[in-house]
């Protein structure tokens, strides 16, 4: 066990000029459960693989604790991972597959069965460990995968979106374990993912990033609490944060006729006159018609739980990058959480105020957060 | 098999009738068309079987003969008396050294075979894994090589092997041999290394594995097939081939099985039974070797398509 230390390492492709990891500076503790997390083509795979010496550094360094494995071959890092398509050797039984590395380190062969026994009854695989993978199902494949990885205690473990081939209701099974695995273990891991709710719910710390770039490194509640730029703001939540474009008229930004007070540190750290308000689809204070900004609900999202209303204001959306492309003509719409069986009907009128302490602002020009 | 289909009718009378009698006929039937079927299938595969298996058959019959037997009008379908000797008298006829030119096919064909794959194992997995500038006319240029003929390129390589001074050797045709193969070996491997995803190399090595090591204990057992089917292919293009010995190998003990069987048809007589009984001596061990690795074989030639 020990920490990963990424030293402003980059990484080029050949053929383009943009680097796919760009001077990424990054500190992950002893023990540590870090995601990376981005759309796709951010960076994020290219970072784990550079760890892993599947991918070379071009600039920079990375450490493993005090050792430096910037120009080391994979086999010499003492690093498991887990891959995407779990890539188990297929010519090999459940058994060897664990059991491959340490034959190859000539770990006696009493040992080397009774470390994959372990793994195999952590994992719930000891019936399977005769067969081979192309008799699993992928749930089983995963474990195996897992199973590789653990029976090592390697210093770190790289995970390249374990779980993107697993359905909908074994992943959320699956993300559980890993996680509770990972903290009995206590191996520094870092875990590769799109998907911001894995994210979220695993990580003890998660960095965002993309265009190869270090958008924000923090715990997901400080992430989710005090995104340090646009990006972040509109990539952390699900469903993503309203971000509507004001301008500054006095003390304060205005939407939908509603002025929202900016702090004196806010007012200095402003660029220009236009900021972007942020309010999560939770931030909203939903009001009878006449008060606050008013909105027309156009789509009623029922999950049992909560409730998600789609309006149509005033106070249009930012267009995100995303939508672009789109046909431009209608704004993306607001989001609100309503409490969950709530009464309301498409087409209804509403108002809408935001809840205090539930605004971020933005500078409109730098995209990065205000100081509170 | 209309018994099985008519037994579970009385279990059901009663209950839905009508269509029980459809369904009784049409069960009775689809067994007896598809005997019928089966029938007509093994018919006509004995038949193109047969026609394939007459040279042979003819071969084998013509083996066994006397000379007068073989040259008899109207011919006969077995010989009237067996000379069982043909077998053992060939080898010591004054037209060819016959144990020199088994030797011969031997040693061209197994050293043929090893310099190919040798070859052809590093540049298969290198084209299969790395993408680089010119991969493509890289690739159709190995397959070019498989458009000239021996005989086209024979008397360029007679003057190139004098000049090494290996003209007349083993090793000359050792070296034909493995070029004229090593096309088909890197194709029919190149696509057998694409088929194993890249990560699974990737997991051996942070399993711990060398280059050396995940090659071994990996990457070679997964592309075992395509690799059989490449030796096979390629020994048996060695052990048969012809035009390019006869015009390399003028020393007769030197010349392989194929060029040696030509020496007992003259111009004025033939020895047909030591032609034919050379020639089943020839083509076994390929009959033998195909039968071996039949099984391997189909599964590899389909392994490489489907994954």
């Amino acid at each position: 066990m020990a920490t990963v230390t990424f030293d402003g390492a980059s990484r080029y492709y050949a053929g383009t000029e943009r680097p796919a990891v760009d001077q990424l500076n990054l500190e992950v503790e002893d023990g540590e459960f870090l995601v990376l997390v981005g759309p796709s083509g951010c960076g994020k795979s290219t970072t784990l693989r550079m760890l892993a010496g599947l991918e070379g550094v071009d600039e920079g360094a990375i450490r493993i604790g005090e050792r430096e494995v910037t120009d080391l071959p994979p086999k010499d890092r003492d690093i498991a991972m887990v891959f995407q398509n779990y890539a188990l050797y297929p010519h090999m039984t459940v058994a060897d597959n664990i059991g491959f590395h340490l034959k190859i380190k000539k770990v006696p062969k009493a040992e080397r069965a009774e470390r994959v026994l372990e793994a195999a009854k952590l994992l719930d695989l000891e019936q399977y460990l005769d067969r081979k993978p192309a008799k699993l199902s992928g749930g089983q494949r995963q474990r195996v995968a897992m199973g590789r990885a653990i029976v090592r205690s390697p210093q770190v473990f790289c995970m390249d979106e374990p779980l993107s081939n697993l359905d909908a209701k074994l992943r959320v099974q699956t993300r559980t374990q890993i996680a509770s695995l990972q903290r009995r273990l206590g191996v520094t891991t870092i875990y590769v993912t799109h998907d911001q709710t894995e994210a979220m719910t695993m990580g003890d710390r998660v960095a965002v990033l993309k265009d190869g770039l270090l958008q924000q490194c923090d715990t997901p509640i400080g992430l989710f609490g005090k995104p340090k730029n646009l990006f972040v703001a509109g990539f952390i939540g699900s469903p993503a944060m309203n971000l509507i474009p004001a301008t500054i008229n006095g003390e304060g930004a205005v939407i939908g006729g509603q002025s929202i007070d900016l702090t004196p540190a806010q007012r200095s750290a402003l660029t220009g006159s236009n900021v972007v308000v942020g309010i999560r689809p939770e931030g909203w204070i939903l009001k009878p018609a006449g008060e606050g900004i008013s909105a027309t609900v156009e789509v009623v999202e029922e999950l049992g739980s909560d409730q998600f209303l789609y309006c149509s204001t005033s106070a249009p959306q930012l267009a995100t990058d995303d939508d672009a492309g789109e046909e431009a003509a209608a704004p993306p719409p607001i989001t609100v959480r309503a409490p969950g069986m709530s009464a309301f009907q498409r087409g209804e009128k509403v108002g809408l105020v935001p809840q205090p302490g539930a605004v971020h602002l933005f500078d409109a020009d730098s995209g990065e957060r205000l100081p509170d | 098999m209309r018994e099985l289909a008519t037994e579970p009718s009385p279990s059901t009378s009663g209950v839905l009738d009508p269509p029980k009698t459809e369904a009784g006929t049409g069960n009775a039937a689809t067994p007896r068309k598809r005997d019928r079927k089966r029938w007509g299938l093994t018919v006509v595969g004995s038949v193109v079987a047969l026609v394939f298996l007459a040279p042979y058959l003819i071969m084998l019959s013509g083996a066994f003969k006397s000379r007068q037997e073989i040259l008899k009008v109207p011919p006969e379908y077995l010989p009237g008396d067996w000379k069982f000797d043909n077998f053992v008298n060939m080898w010591g006829t004054p037209e060819t050294p016959l144990p020199d030119n088994l030797l011969s096919t031997v040693v061209i064909s197994l050293g043929g075979t090893l310099l190919a794959l040798l070859a052809a194992l590093p540049a298969a997995y290198y084209t299969a894994r790395h993408s680089f500038r010119l991969k493509l006319p890289f690739m159709l240029l190995v397959l070019i090589t498989q458009m000239l003929q021996p005989t086209v390129l024979a008397s360029g390589l007679f003057r190139e092997f004098v000049s090494l001074e290996i003209n007349d050797t083993w090793l000359a045709m050792i070296l034909v041999n493995a070029a004229f193969n090593l096309s088909f070996a890197v194709w029919i491997m190149h696509s057998f290394f694409a088929t194993v995803p890249k990560e699974i190399e990737e997991a051996a090595w942070l399993d711990g594995c060398s280059r050396g090591q995940s090659m071994r204990r990996i990457m070679l057992p997964l592309v075992w097939p395509g690799i059989v089917t490449a030796i096979i292919f390629t020994f048996i293009a060695c052990w048969n081939e012809f035009a390019a010995s006869l015009i390399l190998l003028p020393t007769d003990t030197n010349q392989p099985l194929t060029v040696a069987l030509t020496r007992f048809i003259g111009q004025y007589e033939s020895a047909w039974q030591y032609v034919f009984a050379i020639s089943i001596i020839g083509i076994l061990p390929v009959v033998a070797l195909f039968a071996m690795i039949e099984k391997h074989l189909v599964s590899g030639l389909t392994a490489g398509g489907v994954k």
